[in-house]
């Protein structure tokens, strides 16, 4: 393993980028696709305890506020602009507000909050070395960007940092003075940081003329192996992936909403589809628990 | 036959009045360890991408270029290092970095295992390869460089200023994978280089530029002579110069060991005046400092009380990431410590300050707008500084296009019209060759001379031992020593000048040549 993490990394993220973007992959699509109260809210439960074993939920934390207002505004908007529906709950003025349009606002709030709890985990396991790993195998040239533009954005930030203070020695100044002459100064700054990158960035594009970039075709370091692990929990991930699809598009774990809502009521083919859809979601957590086993069997 | 021959070559860039490169012949053999110097602007970089087809620059190239008998190709059989540390990085993360050439050759994944494996083992580089690049200091970011270089495994290696921007020790560790790989592997190595110190006992063959030609070539002990003699005498090292101003006789010794033994030989030397400093009123003081840039990360500053006095000329010593740059930002009121105070009894105005990097002082696209914009905030009369600094006919040049030296005097200049009590320099001898260097003492001499007291950080310690009247030494964010060059060398034992190393434990001749006009 190339890159390990600063802490022991866990199963999940010992996995081949491949299986852990699968899943995200995965996860991702079934979140906007099962709009079914219960699926959508056991999804969230699963999710967060994903998070709370990354990282004690600090992570969700931070954009609480952001997810919960998401949420809020979509289930107060939905209704405002939406009057379809046989149930009408109550009218205001003209405004029909009805069952159907809120209960379709709220299933999409849970699944915009699903996808964002799951974008925290994203953020956490796929960390941009995968990412790059993945695409260079596909897209070698968007490889490369991908690269620059992680090195260039800290980059810049340093830079800008260090103009400000050899500017501020000057006398310019963005965060003294008249507005006027603040603004000016930014603009200035931004032309000098660009001015600047852009010389320095000759002498990158030279670095890299120098060892042969453009030469040829690419090849890519491996960072990661294709271990059978790896392609053991591709299989599990891919065949539920099918079979959720399958009772998916045969109309399970689907809550109806037009022309005539459902009831929430989950049919015996539901709950099949339901137990599959959780297993899929719970992978990160399941194969903690089998590193766990592991650990005990092998002692 | 030569390994690489180059035959009555000239290069003009386009729009170019004179050519940078003039008629220029040269041979060097294979595995030699091969040395480039001539003051900036004498056409070495130019040279030197010469015999890179990947990076030669554009414009009118005549004559041959040989390489075992054949023309160049674009093959990677040749190994190029540049100068700046930063600016060659490409990648975010140590081994990205380092494979980058590699992949851009195509080679299997399995070849690039084994042949990082060995590499990464050879540099003792395993604790940096999940490092972040930035993370890494100036020296560790230029050996990165060099690691990613050779794995594409080239049978020459070209280096152009690699020392230029690193410290003294790194610049020895540096030089030291150098001599190796000439030494173990017979690699053909040719380097530039300003500071020639280091790099003289080791090269089998020296050239000197001048003005696009090579004036001066041979064996070194051979042409030290010649050099010496010359206009650029500055070029020669402490040690040597010493021998030739005492009109020493037999072998030119080059290294401190050689040096001892000639000392001990019994030579005469003759007694200089130090030099007396009137110690001025405190016009600067910093009590109890401590400064750090992140809330939780270590200080960087951490309990300093430092004074200025009026009239002095302090350098400031110190290995990369002790707390220098950052002290003289404090100092300048660019930074805020944490806790303590900087008492000045001066006005911000009146201290100036010059960054590490000239290129970011410039805000305008020319130095004249620049020195325009100056006068309109703090006033002032630009002609007679420009006049004494020589860089009157630089107006309208974009500052980009101007050479180090040139750079620093044009930034020099904008500090001077707000007529500073006080300078703070970050760096200034920093990648500048020996006659720039001069020139920079002799401004700054002229400026101490009429009452401008100067503070720098700097990494020569041939240049503070030479000028400064008070040394001071920063180690874990505080001044653990200072006091007056003579006495400041003498106690230390890597911090020190040549001449210290030479008469060290040495009675009879010690403290005679501190100050001896090299």
């Amino acid at each position: 393993m190339m890159f390990g993490e600063q802490s022991m990394p866990n199963q999940f993220e010992r996995f081949h980028p491949l299986v852990t973007f699968s899943f995200y992959a995965g996860a991702l699509s079934l979140l906007i696709l099962m709009l079914h109260p219960v699926f959508l809210g056991t999804a969230i439960v699963v999710i967060l305890a994903i998070n709370y074993r990354q990282d004690h939920l600090s992570g969700v934390r931070r954009w609480l506020i952001f997810m919960m207002t998401t949420g809020l505004l979509i289930v107060i908007f939905n209704p405002l602009f939406n009057e379809r529906g046989r149930h009408v709950l109550f009218e205001m003025g003209q405004r029909r507000f009805t069952l159907e349009a809120v209960t379709y606002g709220g299933m999409n709030a849970l699944s915009i909050i699903g996808v964002l709890a799951l974008f925290i985990s994203y953020n956490e396991i796929m960390t941009p070395n995968k990412l790059l790993f993945l695409f260079s195998k596909f897209m070698p040239q968007f490889a490369i960007l991908l690269m620059l533009t992680l090195r260039f954005i800290p980059l810049m930030k340093r830079r800008l940092a260090e103009i400000s203070v050899i500017q501020m020695s000057k006398g310019i100044s963005v965060t003294h003075g008249k507005w006027k002459g603040r603004v000016k100064a930014a603009m200035q700054y931004i032309q000098i940081l660009l001015t600047y990158s852009l010389e320095e960035a000759i002498q990158t594009a030279d670095s890299m003329k120098a060892r042969g970039y453009g030469s040829g075709i690419r090849t890519s370091y491996e960072y990661f192996r294709f271990k059978k692990m790896d392609g053991l929990a591709l299989f599990y991930l891919v065949m539920l992936f099918l079979l959720i699809l399958n009772g998916r598009f045969s109309g399970y774990g689907f809550l109806n909403v037009y022309p005539i809502m459902e009831s929430c009521q989950l049919t015996k083919m539901d709950t099949f589809t339901l137990t599959l859809f959780l297993f899929f979601l719970s992978f990160p957590l399941l194969t903690e628990i089998g590193g766990v086993f592991r650990c005990r069997l092998s002692k | 036959m030569p390994f690489i021959e180059i035959n009555n070559v000239s290069f003009t860039y386009p729009d170019a009045a004179i050519p940078a490169i003039k008629n220029l012949s040269l041979q060097i053999e294979k595995g030699q360890f091969v040395v480039l110097f001539g003051s900036s602007g004498s056409g070495k970089s130019t040279l030197l991408r010469l015999l890179k087809k990947e990076i030669q620059p554009h414009g009118e190239l005549s004559g041959e270029i040989l390489v075992e008998g054949r023309p160049l190709k674009v093959k990677n059989e040749i190994g190029f290092v540049f100068q700046d540390p930063e600016n060659q990085v490409v990648a975010d993360d140590v081994l990205h970095e380092i494979v980058f050439g590699l992949e851009n050759l195509g080679i299997t994944p399995n070849e690039m295992r084994s042949r990082v494996a060995e590499m990464v083992h050879f540099f003792g580089a395993e604790p940096l390869l999940h490092r972040k690049t930035h993370e890494l200091s100036g020296g560790k970011k230029q050996q990165i460089n060099l690691a990613s270089v050779l794995l594409m495994q080239p049978n020459i290696l070209i280096l152009d200023e690699p020392t230029a921007q690193l410290d003294p020790v790194s610049s020895r560790e540096l030089l030291d994978i150098l001599i190796r790989l000439n030494d173990e592997f017979g690699m053909t190595v040719i380097l530039a280089e300003h500071r020639l110190e280091e790099v003289l006992p080791l090269a089998d063959k020296i050239f000197m530029m001048e003005k696009g030609e090579i004036s001066i070539e041979g064996d070194p002990r051979d042409v030290l002579k010649e050099i010496w003699n010359s206009p650029n005498h500055p070029f020669v090292p402490t040690i040597p110069s010493l021998f030739f101003s005492m009109n020493g006789q037999g072998i030119i010794p080059l290294t401190v060991k050689e040096g001892r033994k000639w000392v001990q030989s019994g030579i005469q030397l003759k007694k200089e005046h130090k030099k007396f400093v009137s110690i001025g009123v405190e016009c600067l003081k910093a009590k109890d400092i401590y400064f750090r840039y992140e809330k939780k990360s270590d200080f960087i500053l951490n309990e300093l009380d430092f004074s200025l006095h009026k009239g002095e000329f302090y350098a400031l010593l110190g290995g990369n990431g002790s707390g220098k740059s950052t002290f003289l930002k404090v100092l300048g009121g660019m930074l805020k410590p944490e806790k303590g105070k900087i008492d000045s009894k001066k006005k911000r105005q009146t201290i100036g300050y010059l960054p590490q990097n000239p290129k970011l002082f410039f805000i305008h696209d020319t130095v004249g707008k620049e020195i325009q914009d100056t006068i309109e905030k703090w006033g002032g009369e630009p002609a007679p500084i420009l006049e004494n600094l020589g860089i009157s006919h630089l107006m309208n040049c974009h500052p980009y296009d101007l050479s180090g030296g040139e750079l620093q005097k044009a930034a020099i200049a904008c500090l001077l019209m707000r007529k500073p009590e006080i300078l703070l320099l970050d760096e200034p001898t920093k990648g500048l060759d020996p006659i720039s260097k001069r020139n920079l003492a002799n401004i700054l001499f002229q400026l101490n001379a009429e009452g401008v007291t100067i503070l720098m950080s700097t990494h020569d310690i041939e240049f503070a031992a030479l000028h400064a009247s008070k040394c001071g030494m920063m180690f874990q964010g505080r001044i653990t020593s200072e006091g007056q060059p003579e006495n400041f060398f003498q106690g230390n034992f890597f911090y020190t000048t040549m001449i210290q190393r030479l008469f060290r434990g040495l009675d009879t001749v010690r403290e005679t040549v501190e100050s001896c006009e090299l």
